[in-house]
C-alpha cells in the first residue's frame, strides 16, 4: 500500500512538471482530487482493509490529498502567471465592427399597402381580395363602364378570351363583395392590376392599387371626405392639405379627384406637382346607383362611396422615387433602402 | 383643349385673370393643367373627362365660366344673306348609313377667294398651338374650337358626279389622307364618297384629292354627327388622329350642328367674299328629344351631406342652361339642355349642383361609426410569413405576373394544363401569366449578380395562374432563392411550418425538374395528400457559381393547415434522460426510415429523437454510414429509472437491428 501511495505522488510530480496550461491543470486535478478520482478511489478502499489498519491509511490517504491539493494549488498559480504575458499580446479592440446578422425586408410596395391597412383597419375596413383574371361584366358592365367606352378596347386593357381580362382595376372586388354581403360594406381590396401601358419612367403594365368601398344607409358626400381626411392626416401627415375636384368616373356619381398639398414643396410649387402645390392621389365618388342596381342594392336606401389609389404612385410620393421600374428591377441597393 | 383667354371673353363676361380662371375652372372639374402668355393672349390647356365633350369648344368652357360667376353667354352671330342660287342644283347628298350617320348637313358656297384669314382670327388659331393655313382651312379650324363641331370644306370642283354618298368602304378602296398618309379602308369603315371613290374617312379625316387649294372657287361646307364607336375604331385601325375624330369619339350635340355649319358659312362669306347658295341640305335620321328630370331637395342633402339651400340649387341648375320646368319646397324638376348629354339622372343634377357649390365646401364629415376590423386568417398567415422570412435576412421581392415565353417559363410545378396566355400582349416577351414564381426570381438573382451583389436571400409571395375552365386557378405561392445547400433550406421551411402552428408532418420524395433543379437534390414536400413545395438545390444549368437553393410553397395550404391557437402545457417536473447513439447502417438507409422504425416501436416515455449527423470515415466500412442521434426520455409523473431507460434503448436498437440491419458503432 505505502509503495502505491509513494508511486502516485512520483507521478503527480512528474505530471506537475511536464503541465503548461491551465486547462492541462484542471485536467489533473479532476484526475487527482475529482469526484470520481485517485484520492476518491483510495478512500473507497478503506472498507475493505482490516479494522486495525484503516484509520492509518486514512490519515496516509489524507496527507496525499493535502500535498496533492497544495501541489495543484500552487501548479495553478505558476501557469495563470505564465499565462498573463500570452493574454497581453491578445489586447481584445471593443472598437472593432460588430458582426453584422442578416437582416431582409419587406418590398417598399408591401410596406404601403400595410400602412394604408393599417389606417383603414382603425377606421374599421375589412381586407377582401378577388380574382386577377376576371369576367369583362365584373371589370366593366357591373361598373357602370358602357359597352363602348374607350378603356374596354385592346388597346388599354389586356384580354385573355372575349370575355376573360386582366383586371385593369380592384373595382371588381367591389361588386363580388356586394354580390356575396349585404350592407353594412367596409372593405379595402389591394392588389395587382394590368394595363397595357409600354414600361417606361412613370408607366407599368403591372401596378399596385387599393380601393375601398363603403356601404350603408345615409352615407353621404361628406362622410367620404371625413374618411379620405383621416386617412390622409394619418399616411401623409397632419400639415397637409386636401384638395377635391369634380372629375369623372362611370361607376361614381359625384366623382372627383382627391389632391394633397405637395409635401416637397409646402405648396409653394416644385417639379413634382408641376408647380400648381397639389398632387393627386386618389379617385372617389359616390357609388354610382347603376353599380348598386348591378348587385340588387336598393339605392334609395343605401349610399355609399368608394375610392381608389394606385400603391406604386403614393410609395414613390413618399420616398420620392422617380422611376416605377425599380419596384420590379428588385435591385438589392434599391430594397435595402427601405 | 387649349383655349385663348380673350377669345373666351367674347362670350362671357368675367374679371378673373387667367390664373384666377384657371383655378376656378379646376374646382368645378375642368382641370387647368398650363396657363401659358402667348403674344398678348393666354393659352389655358384644360383637361376634359370623356364624358364632357361639350366642354372641348370654347363656348362650353363660356357656358361654365358663365355658371362660376353667373353671367350670360353671348352666342356669335349667324345669320347672313343668302344667293339666289340654291344647292340642290348643284349637288345631291345621300346618306346610306342614318345609324352611323345621325345627321348630314351640306352648304355650298361660291366664288370664294382663297387667302389668308384675318389677323384676328390667326392670332387665336396660333395661340393655341394651330398653324393658320388659308382663310377656308382656318374658318373649320376656328369654328369647331369655338363649338367643338367639326366641319370640313371640300373642293366642290373635284367632286365626281356632283354626288355626296355616306356609305361603308368597300372592298379594294384607299384614300390619301389631308396628312399625306394612304389608306386601305376596309368594309366597317364609314366613308363620305363623291360618285366613284372615298373623298373623307366620316369623322376622322378628309382626302387629299378634294382638298382646299389655292386654287378653289367653290366648297361644299359638311357638318356632321358621326356615331362615337365607329369613328373611335376607324381612327384607331388607320392610325389617324385628328382633332375631329377626339370630338367625334366623345360625342357632339346633334342639335347645334347646324348653327356651327351657320356660323362658319357666315365667316367664310365675310372673309372670302363668296355666296351661299340659299337652301341647306339637312339630312336628319336620329330621332332627338330632350330629357326631364326631377330632383328631390331633401336626395340632394342626403347624398351629399349637407344643405344646399333649395334656391341655391335652382339658381345652379339656371347658370348650367338647365330649364327649370316646375318647382317646389321638395321638388326641382328641369329640362336638360341638349349638350348635355352626360345627365339624364337625378345623381347626375346632383353632381352638378355639387361641382359648381365647390366640393371643397362640402364639410369634412367625421361621423363613420367605430367599427372593430377582423383580419382573415389568410392574411394573417401572409404578414406572419413575411416577418418569418425577414427575420432571417431574406428582402421581399416583387416582379411581374405577365412573363415571357421562354422555356424556363413554362415550368408548371403544380398542374399539367398549359399556361395562360393574353390575347393582346403588349410584346411577344411578355405574353402569359406566369406559372411558377421560381423563373422570375431567377431573373433578380441575374440582375443582383450584373450589378455586382453576389449573394441573395430573397423571397416573393404572389399568385400563379393555372389553366382552369372558365376563369384560372390563383395560387397564393411563396418562393424564395438563397445562397444555401438542400438541408439549410429544408430547415428554413420546417422551421416555417412550425412557425405556423402545423403539426402535420411533411414526406420528402425525390423530384425530377432539371430546369430548375439539381438531380437528386430536389424534393416534392408532400403534406397530406397534397403537394406543400418544392425544394432543391439550383440546377448547375442555370449557372450560379455558389450553391444556391430554391423552392416553391403553396401558401394556400399553408394558412389552410395553420393554427395559431396554443394551449400552454405544463413544464416538466422531472428530468429527462439523454441517449446518444451511433448506429452503422448500409449508405441506402434514409434517416426517416429509420426515424419511422423509432416511432413504430411505441417505447415508453421516448420524448424526442435528435438528428446529429452523418459521419463516413476510415473507421467506417465502405457502403456503410455511421448515423448519431439522441433520444431523449422523460415521465411526466416520475424520474425515470436507468434500468426503465436501458430497456427502451434496447428494443429501440433491436427494432432497428431488425427492420434496417443497423448495428450499434462501437468506439
Amino acid at each position: 500500500m505505502e509503495e502505491k501511495l509513494e508511486e502516485i505522488k512520483r507521478n503527480l510530480h512528474e505530471e506537475i512538471r511536464s503541465i503548461d496550461a491551465q486547462k492541462n491543470a484542471e485536467h489533473l486535478r479532476i484526475k487527482y482530487l475529482g469526484r470520481k478520482g485517485i484520492i476518491s478511489d483510495l478512500m473507497k478502499l478503506i472498507p475493505t482493509l482490516p479494522i486495525d489498519s484503516r484509520a492509518d491509511f486514512g490519515q496516509q490517504v489524507n496527507s496525499l490529498k493535502r500535498e496533492i491539493t497544495d501541489s495543484i494549488e500552487a501548479l495553478f498559480k505558476t501557469v495563470s502567471v505564465q499565462a498573463v504575458p500570452k493574454v497581453k499580446v491578445e489586447l481584445f479592440d471593443i472598437t472593432l465592427p460588430g458582426k453584422l446578422p442578416f437582416v431582409g425586408r419587406n418590398h417598399p410596395l408591401t410596406q404601403t399597402i400595410a400602412d394604408i391597412k393599417e389606417v383603414f383597419a382603425s377606421l374599421g375596413f375589412d381586407v377582401a381580395y378577388g380574382p386577377e383574371v376576371e369576367l369583362e361584366y365584373y371589370n366593366f358592365e357591373a361598373l357602370n363602364i358602357p359597352a363602348d367606352h374607350p378603356s374596354r378596347t385592346d388597346f388599354d386593357t389586356f384580354y385573355i378570351k372575349n370575355d376573360v381580362l386582366l383586371r385593369s382595376q380592384t373595382s371588381t372586388v367591389q361588386i363580388r363583395v356586394m354580390e356575396k354581403q349585404k350592407p353594412p360594406i367596409r372593405i379595402i381590396a389591394p392588389g395587382r392590376v394590368y394595363r397595357p401601358d409600354t414600361v417606361d419612367a412613370r408607366h407599368s403594365f403591372m401596378f399596385h392599387q387599393v380601393e375601398g368601398l363603403l356601404v350603408d344607409e345615409n352615407v353621404s358626400f361628406a362622410d367620404l371626405k371625413g374618411v379620405l381626411y383621416q386617412f390622409i392626416k394619418a399616411y401623409f401627415g397632419q400639415n397637409v392639405q386636401m384638395r377635391l375636384r369634380p372629375s369623372f368616373f362611370p361607376f361614381t356619381e359625384p366623382s372627383a379627384e382627391v389632391d394633397i398639398s405637395c409635401s416637397l414643396c409646402e405648396g409653394r410649387g416644385c417639379s413634382v406637382c408641376s408647380y400648381s402645390g397639389w398632387v393627386e392621389i386618389l379617385g372617389a365618388g359616390m357609388v354610382d346607383p347603376n353599380v348598386f342596381k348591378a348587385v340588387h342594392y336598393d339605392a334609395e336606401k343605401y349610399t355609399g362611396f368608394a375610392f381608389g389609389m394606385g400603391v406604386e404612385r403614393i410609395t414613390m410620393l413618399k420616398y420620392g422615387i422617380n422611376d416605377i421600374r425599380l419596384f420590379y428591377e428588385n435591385d438589392l441597393r434599391f430594397l435595402s433602402q427601405f | 383643349m387649349k383655349i385663348s383667354y380673350h377669345w373666351l371673353k367674347e362670350y362671357v363676361a368675367f374679371h378673373l385673370s387667367p390664373q384666377e380662371l384657371a383655378e376656378r375652372l379646376t374646382d368645378v372639374g375642368l382641370v387647368v393643367a398650363d396657363v401659358k402668355p402667348v403674344e398678348d393672349d393666354f393659352c389655358l390647356d384644360i383637361e376634359v373627362t370623356s364624358n364632357r365633350p361639350d366642354c372641348l369648344g370654347v363656348i362650353g368652357i363660356a357656358r361654365e365660366v358663365a355658371a362660376i360667376v353667373g353671367g350670360n353667354v353671348h352666342f356669335p352671330e349667324t345669320n347672313y344673306v343668302l344667293a339666289d342660287a340654291g344647292i340642290s342644283q348643284t349637288i345631291a347628298v345621300t346618306v346610306d348609313e342614318p345609324i352611323l350617320c345621325p345627321r348630314y348637313t351640306a352648304r355650298v358656297i361660291r366664288q370664294i377667294t382663297i387667302a389668308p384669314s384675318p389677323e384676328w382670327m390667326q392670332k387665336r388659331l396660333r395661340c393655341i398651338g394651330l398653324r393658320p393655313v388659308n382663310n377656308i382651312v382656318d374658318i373649320t379650324n376656328y369654328v369647331m374650337m369655338e363649338t367643338g363641331q367639326p366641319l370640313h370644306a371640300f373642293d366642290l370642283d373635284k367632286i365626281t358626279e356632283q354626288k355626296i354618298v355616306v356609305r361603308k368602304a368597300r372592298s379594294g378602296e384607299e384614300i390619301v389622307a389631308l396628312n399625306g398618309a394612304r389608306r386601305a379602308l376596309f368594309h366597317n369603315m364609314l366613308v363620305i364618297a363623291d360618285g366613284k371613290k372615298p373623298v373623307a374617312i366620316a369623322g376622322v379625316m378628309g382626302g387629299k384629292e378634294t382638298e382646299v387649294s389655292e386654287t378653289t372657287r367653290n366648297i361644299l361646307l359638311e357638318c356632321a354627327q358621326f356615331e362615337p364607336r365607329q369613328v373611335r375604331r376607324t381612327s384607331r385601325e388607320l392610325g389617324i388622329v385628328s382633332d375631329s375624330s377626339y370630338r367625334f369619339e366623345r360625342g357632339t350635340d346633334y342639335e347645334c350642328l347646324d348653327r356651327a355649319s351657320q356660323r362658319a358659312a357666315r365667316l367664310i362669306k365675310d372673309c372670302s367674299g363668296g355666296e351661299i347658295a340659299s337652301d341647306a341640305l339637312d339630312i336628319k335620321s336620329g330621332r332627338h328629344e330632350t330629357k326631364k328630370i326631377t330632383l328631390r331637395v331633401k336626395r340632394l342633402h342626403t347624398v351629399l351631406g349637407t344643405e344646399i339651400k333649395r334656391d341655391l340649387a335652382i339658381d345652379i341648375l339656371n347658370k348650367l342652361s338647365f330649364t327649370i320646368l316646375n318647382d317646389n319646397e321638395d321638388f326641382i324638376a328641369v329640362e336638360v339642355p341638349g349638350f348635355r348629354s352626360d345627365v339624364y339622372r337625378e345623381i347626375d343634377l346632383i353632381e352638378e349642383i355639387a361641382r359648381i357649390y365647390g366640393y371643397n365646401k362640402i364639410p369634412v364629415k367625421t361621423s363613420i361609426s367605430v367599427r372593430g376590423n377582423t383580419k382573415s386568417k389568410y392574411e394573417v398567415v401572409e404578414d406572419s410569413v413575411r416577418q418569418f422570412f425577414i427575420g432571417l435576412g431574406f428582402y421581399e421581392v416583387k416582379t411581374f405576373s405577365i412573363v415571357d415565353t421562354a422555356p424556363l417559363q413554362s415550368v408548371n410545378l403544380w398542374s399539367d394544363r398549359v399556361g395562360v396566355e393574353i390575347a393582346n400582349p403588349l410584346r411577344l416577351e411578355e405574353s402569359r401569366l406566369r406559372t411558377s414564381l421560381l423563373p422570375s426570381l431567377i431573373g433578380v438573382k441575374g440582375h443582383n449578380l450584373n450589378h455586382g451583389t453576389e449573394h441573395v436571400r430573397i423571397f416573393e409571395i404572389a399568385k400563379v395562374y393555372l389553366a382552369g375552365d372558365k376563369l384560372p386557378q390563383e395560387k397564393n405561392c411563396l418562393s424564395l432563392l438563397a445562397d444555401a445547400d438542400f438541408l439549410t433550406i429544408k430547415g428554413v421551411f420546417e422551421s416555417l411550418t412550425r412557425h405556423l402552428g402545423i403539426v402535420l408532418s411533411c414526406e420528402w420524395l425525390p423530384f425530377i425538374e432539371p430546369r430548375l433543379f439539381r438531380n437528386e437534390r430536389a424534393a416534392r414536400i408532400q403534406m397530406g395528400s397534397a403537394p406543400v413545395g418544392y425544394l432543391g438545390e439550383a440546377s448547375q444549368e442555370l449557372g450560379f457559381k455558389a450553391v444556391s437553393c430554391l423552392a416553391e410553397i403553396d401558401l394556400d395550404l399553408l394558412g389552410e393547415k395553420a393554427n395559431f391557437a396554443r394551449k400552454y402545457q405544463d413544464l416538466p417536473q422531472y428530468p429527462a434522460v439523454f441517449r446518444d447513439l451511433a448506429l452503422l447502417v448500409n449508405e441506402e438507409v434514409t434517416w426517416s426510415s429509420l426515424e419511422r422504425c423509432i416511432m413504430n416501436t411505441g417505447v415508453d416515455f421516448l420524448k424526442e429523437l435528435k438528428f446529429f449527423d452523418v459521419y463516413r470515415g476510415k473507421q467506417i466500412p465502405a457502403g456503410k454510414k455511421s448515423v448519431a442521434f439522441s433520444l431523449c426520455f422523460q415521465a411526466k409523473d416520475r424520474t425515470l429509472t436507468g434500468e426503465e431507460v436501458d430497456h427502451a434503448q434496447q428494443i429501440i436498437v433491436a427494432a432497428l437491428s431488425g427492420t434496417v440491419g443497423a448495428e450499434l458503432r462501437k468506439a
